[in-house]
């Protein structure tokens, strides 16, 4: 059974378990269910929390029972990764039984469900279910990739970028030191877009741009150039989906608390649905030893989400160009 | 004195008009919103063109445009507005309140400079 999101999106999924005839057959399920497996290069516990802690953009764990080659032991790594990730689903692999049978309750709670390599069915639509639960119209995840890296390339004109592909995430943990948050209204979609970044490379970026190399930058020139990127992306997005004319009175105009963890870097929307979520790698021109500088940008639709409704402007292609002064 | 008030939250855009702006010889002043922007307006009769983001705290650009007309009655000075807007609703009511321009962000100073510097004349 193939799966039915989009084919555009993918995953990335933490795969702890063991010998390579067994991580073969999950690599060649990852490829099939557009799965991107991430392998620890060290087993323990210590090796997998540190994983967690440099990967915030995750769909989820595939976990063997008996990891470490200890019996148990997988169970035990999980109530470390539930404790750490509770957001993150986790699939238990067990050798024999594709069920929780004989764990107990709480034990059983924290799998999304037990699958044996005999019989992939149950994980693929748990999958399904959990991290591709939402279907992305391509139209939308193509537009919002060029448009975003068009914006990117004017703010930051001294640098390549490089946008890998879209891909899906359950992680609600905060990349970096710096994010910005706009929210997106529209009759088929309510919810916020944010940006995140790590302030160091990111300043170090604006320094180098021509024109600022003299300049005593601040974090609120960094404040200021993610605030721009945040109000060009935005209003190309509405411009592109948001339809006009609606009448917003007749819409329920519902909010939820959004909740932030500073100790955490954990930022909650109310919402367990997989977010949207795109990178972006920033490269200076000319410039061999360039590090690349990534930039994670992230849709939550948390308000509302009916991609039936999608559609693009019909005015769309009609659009004034951007930055040509239209004279009434 | 100056000749032209760019007025926008963001101090990556202002910074950006203003020095192309004067790089082509013309004198800017700057307003942080509509609000800033009324008193800069004010304080400055010399002022000839105003170009203004329409979405700022405190003050909307569409609705500082409105009061330039109504409320300090200076029908003489020149609004021109750059942003992310594209709407026609909001264009509409950008005429309406007597507006020049519309310019979509991002800003292209190249495309814009010759009818600018004939605003200010």
């Amino acid at each position: 059974m193939a799966l039915s999101h989009d084919p555009l999106l993918v995953s990335k999924v933490l795969v702890l378990d063991e010998t390579d005839v067994h991580l073969d057959s999950l690599k060649a399920f990852c490829e099939e269910c557009a799965l991107v497996g991430i392998r620890p290069q060290r087993r323990g516990v210590d090796s997998v929390l540190t994983i967690l802690h440099s990967n915030v953009d995750l769909g989820g764990i595939l976990l063997y029972e008996n990891y470490g080659a200890t019996p148990g032991a997988g169970v035990l790594l999980a109530r470390e990764i539930h404790a750490a990730r509770p957001e993150l689903p986790l699939f238990l692999r067990r050798d024999t039984v594709a069920s929780v049978a004989g764990l107990g309750t709480q034990d059983a709670a924290m799998f999304r469900c037990a699958y044996t390599l005999a019989d992939l069915q149950q994980l693929r639509s748990t999958l399904e279910a959990s991290i591709f639960s939402r279907v992305y119209p391509n139209a939308l995840v193509r537009g919002i990739s060029e448009m975003t890296r068009v914006s990117l390339e004017t703010l930051f004109s001294h640098c390549e970028v490089e946008v890998e592909t879209p891909y899906l995430v359950k992680d609600r943990i905060i990349y970096g030191e710096v994010f910005t948050l706009i929210s997106i209204e529209s009759h088929w979609c309510r919810g916020y877009m944010m940006f995140q970044g790590e302030e160091p490379a990111l300043m170090g970026v604006i320094q180098r741009a021509p024109g600022n190399e003299d300049a005593a930058l601040t974090f609120r020139d960094l404040n200021s150039t993610l605030g721009e990127l945040t109000n060009l992306a935005w209003g190309a997005f509405k411009n592109r989906y948001v339809g006009e004319n609606l009448d917003w009175a007749e819409r329920a105009q519902t909010q939820v608390p959004i909740v932030i963890n500073h100790q955490r870097r954990f930022i909650s929307f109310g919402s367990d649905d997989p977010q949207l979520c795109f990178k972006y790698t920033l490269r200076e021109r000319g410039d061999p030893d360039a590090v690349a500088v990534p930039l994670y940008q992230r849709f939550v639709f948390n308000l509302n989400w009916s991609p039936a409704d999608f559609k693009e402007n019909a005015s769309v292609d009609s659009l004034f160009d951007s930055g040509d002064l239209e004279l009434f | 004195m100056a000749q032209v008030l760019m007025v926008d939250d963001s101090s990556t855009v202002r910074n950006e008009v203003c020095d192309f702006l004067k790089a082509n010889g013309l004198t800017v002043t700057v307003a942080v919103d509509g609000k800033d922007g009324l008193d800069k307006l004010k304080a400055d009769p010399s002022i000839k063109l105003v170009v203004s983001d329409v979405n700022m705290p405190n003050m909307d650009g569409l609705t500082m445009a409105e009061k330039i007309r109504q409320e300090l009655k200076n029908a003489s000075v020149n609004v021109i507005m750059l942003t992310t807007e594209n709407s026609a609703a909001m264009k509409e009511r950008g005429k309406a309140a007597g507006i020049k321009g519309w310019i979509v962000k991002p800003f292209n100073g190249a495309a814009v400079l010759a009818t600018f510097k004939k605003l200010v004349c």
